[in-house]
C-alpha cells in the first residue's frame, strides 16, 4: 500500500474552448451526454477547441515535493484543477489516495462581509475540517495570519496582503495528505513569504506530499525533490528537479525558434549567418518591441543577440559562464572611427555595467558606406540570478565631438540563473580563508 | 476531495464516528468515484457528511444579509405588504374585480403572496447560488450541492419573518384558521423541495448561460399572476388551466383550503403535484451531481 503512488495520473487530457459562445454550446451537449450516460472518451477536438493537457501521465510518491514548471499557458493550473477534482479529465484517469488540500487562489471563498474570525470557521469547514478540528487549530491560524485587530473586522476592509495572509493561513492548517499550491506564494511581503516556506518545509517534514506550480526556478531547485516540465499541454520531461530545471532553461533558449527540441545546430548556423543583411537573429530572442531608439542612423544596428561560446542563441544565462554579446551593424556612410557599446540594466533602470569598443581599445578601423560588421563582446557573466536588460549603441568620436548614430535602449531581456546564493547584483567572487588564532 | 474525509481520530460535535479508512478517489471522464462509492450512495454520503457546512452557510447568509443596511428585515416585509395594499385598493375600487374570497381579501392575498414568495425566493436563490459564489466554485473543491441547498435558508427565514404581518392581519380581521392549518408546514416543506428541484437544474443552466437568471426573473413576474395567489383558483375554462399546468397552484390552493375550510378541495391535484415535486427534486439532484464537474469551470 505504502509503495503505491499517492497520486497516479494516466493519460490525462483536457479540452478547452477559445470561444465563449461555443463554450456554451459544447457545455450543453456535454451535459446532455452526461445525463444520457454517453461516454465522452472518443470525442476529439471540435472547432475552436484545443488541448489544455494532452496525454499527461506521471506518479507522485508519498512525501514527495513535486515542482510543476513550464511557460505560461503550458497547462500547469489546469493540471492542478484536475488533481483537485474541480473539473474532470476528458480522457484518462487520475487516482488519488489521500485527503487533498489546495490553494489554487489565495483567499478563495473568503466572504467580504464576514469578519476574519467568522471566515476562518466557514472556510475551514468548506475545506473539509470538522468544527472540533477548527477549534484545535483556531489560535494557530490567527497567529500565523498575524492580522492584529483586523481579524475582527470585515474582510472587505483588508488590504490585498492581509487577504492573502488569511487565505494561506487557513489553507495551510488543514493538514492535508496532499497539498496543491498554485503560484500563490508570489504575493505577500518578504517576511510572510519566508514564513510560508518555513511552513511548507514543516509540512514536507511531516510527510505531506506537495505539488507546487511556480515560475521561479530557484524555488523548484531549493524545495522540490522532483519536477515535471509541461510545455504546450504535454509533459516534456520529469525527474530530478535540477535536470528538469536545466531542461526548462534549454527550452526557454529555443523560444520563438522552430519547435523541435534538441537541434541546436540550426541556430548555430543562423548565428554565423552568411547573409548578414537578413534579420536572422530576431526570431531567436525575446526582444523589446517598444524599445526606445534614437540617433542619426548614419550607422545602424541591425540586430543584437547573446550567444553561448558554442554559438547557440541564449536568453537564460548561467552565472559565471562566458557568453558572446553580438551586435550586427551596418554603416550607411564612411565612418573613420565607429564605436559600438553595450550597457546592462536591471528592470528598474539602474545601469549595472557596460563598455564600448573605444574603452576596450578595439578600433574597428575605417569603415566605408555599406559595410556590415558583427562586433562580439566576449563576457563572463558575473551578475547574480535575476532579470536584466541589454541596451546597445553605435556612436562615433568625430572631430566635432561625440555623435550618437543609433542607440537602442533595453533592446533585449535576459535572465541569469545559478544555484549558489549571493547578496546583491554581483558575485563578489570572494576567496575565503580561515586562520585559527588560538 | 478533502471535505468528507477525516483521517484523524477526532470526532465531530454531533458525535458522528469519524472516517479513518484511507481515502481513494478516482477522477475519470465517467465521473468521480470515492472509496468505491459513486452515484446515489456518494451523493447521499456527501450531503450527510456536509450537513454542518450547509448549516454554517445558511447562518452566514442570514447573518450577512442585512449587515450593511439600516432597515434590515423591514425589507423582507415591506414589498408584499405594498403589493397586497395595491391589490386591495384595485379590488375595492373595482378596477380589477377579484370576486369573493372565503376569508377577507387582505388576509387571503397576503397569505397567498407569502407562499408565492417562499417559492420564488427559494427558486431565485438556488439558481443564483453557484454563480454568486464564483471563486468558491472554481477554486475550492467541496460538494456544490451544499451551496444550492443552503440557498434555501434565506428565503425560508424571510418567510418566517413575513409570518408576523400575516398573523397580525389575521388577528386584525378576526380570522380564526381552521385546525387543518397544522398540515400547512408539511405542504410548505414540499414547496421548498419543488423549488430546490427546479433550483438544481436552473443553477447548472445559469452556469452555462447567464440568460437563465434574466429569464427566471421574467418567468417569476408572470408566474405570480398565473398562480392563484392574489385571486381565488379559477373554475372556468380556459383559466382553469392555471390550476392544472402550474405545479405550484395545488399547493397554494391547498394551504388556502386548509386555513379556510380545513380540508383539501382537490386532493388528486395535490398528490400529483407532490409526486412531481419529489421526482423533480431527486431527478434534479442527480442531474446536478452528474454535470457539476463538467461545468464548474463556467462559474
Amino acid at each position: 500500500m505504502s509503495n503505491d503512488p499517492i497520486i497516479s495520473v494516466q493519460g490525462v487530457s483536457k479540452r478547452f474552448c477559445r470561444s465563449l459562445k461555443r463554450t456554451m454550446l459544447y457545455g450543453v451537449t456535454d451535459v446532455a451526454r452526461d445525463l444520457c450516460g454517453v461516454s465522452q472518451q472518443w470525442i476529439g477536438l471540435r472547432p475552436d477547441e484545443f488541448w489544455a493537457l494532452d496525454d499527461v501521465s506521471f506518479d507522485v510518491q508519498r512525501g514527495e515535493c513535486l515542482g510543476l514548471i513550464g511557460p505560461n499557458g503550458a497547462g500547469k493550473s489546469t493540471l492542478l484543477k484536475l488533481l483537485n477534482g474541480i473539473t474532470l479529465p476528458d480522457r484518462g484517469m487520475i487516482k488519488i489516495s489521500g485527503r487533498v488540500g489546495a490553494l489554487l487562489e489565495l483567499g478563495a471563498g473568503l466572504h467580504p462581509l464576514l469578519s476574519g474570525r467568522e471566515n476562518i470557521r466557514i472556510n475551514g469547514v468548506l475545506r473539509g475540517l470538522s468544527e472540533t478540528e477548527i477549534d484545535a487549530r483556531y489560535d494557530k491560524i490567527i497567529e500565523f495570519a498575524d492580522l492584529g485587530d483586523f481579524i475582527d473586522g470585515p474582510v472587505k476592509h483588508y488590504s490585498s496582503g492581509m487577504y492573502v495572509r488569511l487565505g494561506f493561513a487557513i489553507a495551510v492548517h488543514i493538514n492535508p495528505d496532499i497539498f496543491l499550491v498554485d503560484e500563490a506564494l508570489a504575493v505577500g511581503d518578504a517576511l510572510f513569504q519566508a514564513r510560508c516556506f518555513a511552513k511548507l518545509r514543516e509540512l514536507k517534514a511531516n510527510g505531506t506530499t506537495i505539488i507546487f506550480v511556480t515560475h521561479s526556478l530557484d524555488l523548484v531547485s531549493a524545495h522540490c525533490s522532483r519536477a515535471l516540465l509541461l510545455d504546450k499541454a504535454k509533459v516534456v520531461t520529469q525527474g530530478a528537479s535540477k535536470d528538469v530545471v536545466d531542461h526548462f532553461n534549454c527550452l526557454l533558449r529555443m523560444k520563438g525558434a522552430p519547435p523541435t527540441l534538441g537541434k541546436p545546430a540550426g541556430f548555430e548556423a543562423s548565428a554565423d549567418s552568411n547573409q548578414p543583411h537578413q534579420t536572422a537573429w530576431a526570431r531567436l530572442f525575446r526582444t523589446n518591441p517598444g524599445a526606445h531608439r534614437y540617433g542619426s542612423r548614419r550607422s545602424e544596428i541591425i540586430e543584437t543577440g547573446i550567444f553561448s561560446t558554442g554559438g547557440l542563441a541564449v536568453q537564460v544565462l548561467e552565472r559565471n559562464a562566458e557568453y558572446l554579446i553580438r551586435v550586427k551593424i551596418r554603416h550607411n556612410e564612411n565612418m573613420p572611427s565607429a564605436i559600438v557599446s553595450f550597457v546592462i540594466k536591471d528592470p528598474q533602470g539602474t545601469v549595472l555595467c557596460g563598455t564600448n569598443t573605444l574603452f576596450q581599445n578595439a578600433s574597428m578601423g575605417h569603415k566605408r558606406a555599406g559595410d556590415v560588421d558583427v562586433v562580439t563582446f566576449r563576457q563572463r557573466i558575473r551578475l547574480n540570478p535575476g532579470e536584466y536588460l541589454l541596451s546597445v549603441g553605435s556612436q562615433e568620436l568625430a572631430p566635432d565631438g561625440y555623435v550618437v548614430h543609433d542607440l537602442q535602449m533595453d533592446q533585449l531581456a535576459f535572465q541569469v540563473v545559478g544555484q549558489e546564493l549571493r547578496h546583491g547584483i554581483f558575485d563578489p567572487e570572494a576567496t575565503v580563508t580561515w586562520e585559527v588564532l588560538c | 476531495m478533502e471535505q468528507t474525509i477525516r483521517s484523524s481520530t477526532l470526532s465531530d460535535p454531533v458525535g458522528r464516528p469519524v472516517e479513518s479508512s484511507p481515502v481513494e478517489i478516482e477522477y475519470s471522464p465517467a465521473g468521480v468515484k470515492r472509496n468505491g462509492a459513486n452515484g446515489w450512495s456518494l451523493m447521499v454520503k456527501e450531503i450527510a457528511d456536509n450537513r454542518r457546512l450547509i448549516w454554517l452557510l445558511i447562518r452566514r447568509d442570514i447573518s450577512v444579509r442585512y449587515r450593511q443596511s439600516i432597515l434590515g428585515y423591514v425589507w423582507a416585509v415591506l414589498p408584499p405588504l405594498l403589493t397586497v395594499a395595491t391589490f386591495a385598493f384595485l379590488n375595492a375600487s373595482r378596477v380589477i374585480p377579484i370576486g369573493n374570497t372565503r376569508i377577507p381579501y387582505v388576509a387571503f392575498a397576503l397569505w397567498g403572496l407569502s407562499v408565492w414568495q417562499l417559492f420564488a425566493g427559494c427558486l431565485s436563490a438556488c439558481t443564483a447560488s453557484l454563480v454568486a459564489s464564483g471563486a468558491l466554485v472554481t477554486k475550492v473543491n467541496f460538494p456544490r450541492e451544499t451551496l444550492v441547498i443552503a440557498a434555501l435558508g434565506q428565503p425560508v427565514f424571510d418567510f418566517c419573518v413575513r409570518l408576523l404581518p400575516v398573523i397580525a392581519v389575521f388577528v386584525w380581521y378576526g380570522v380564526m384558521p381552521h385546525w387543518g392549518v397544522v398540515f400547512v408546514p408539511l405542504l410548505l416543506l414540499i414547496v421548498t423541495l419543488l423549488a430546490l428541484g427546479f433550483g438544481f437544474v436552473l443553477s447548472i443552466a445559469n452556469l452555462v448561460f447567464r440568460d437563465t437568471s434574466n429569464a427566471l426573473g421574467m418567468a417569476l413576474t408572470v408566474g405570480m399572476f398565473l398562480t392563484p395567489v392574489l385571486y381565488p383558483a379559477p373554475v372556468r375554462w380556459p383559466f382553469f388551466l392555471v390550476n392544472v399546468l402550474n405545479p405550484l397552484s395545488p399547493f397554494v390552493t391547498a394551504t388556502q383550503d386548509l386555513i379556510a375550510i380545513g380540508y383539501i378541495s382537490r386532493p388528486e391535484m395535490l398528490v400529483a403535484a407532490c409526486l412531481f415535486s419529489f421526482a423533480l427534486a431527486f431527478g434534479g439532484w442527480h442531474a446536478f451531481h452528474v454535470t457539476i464537474p463538467r461545468v464548474a469551470g463556467y462559474a
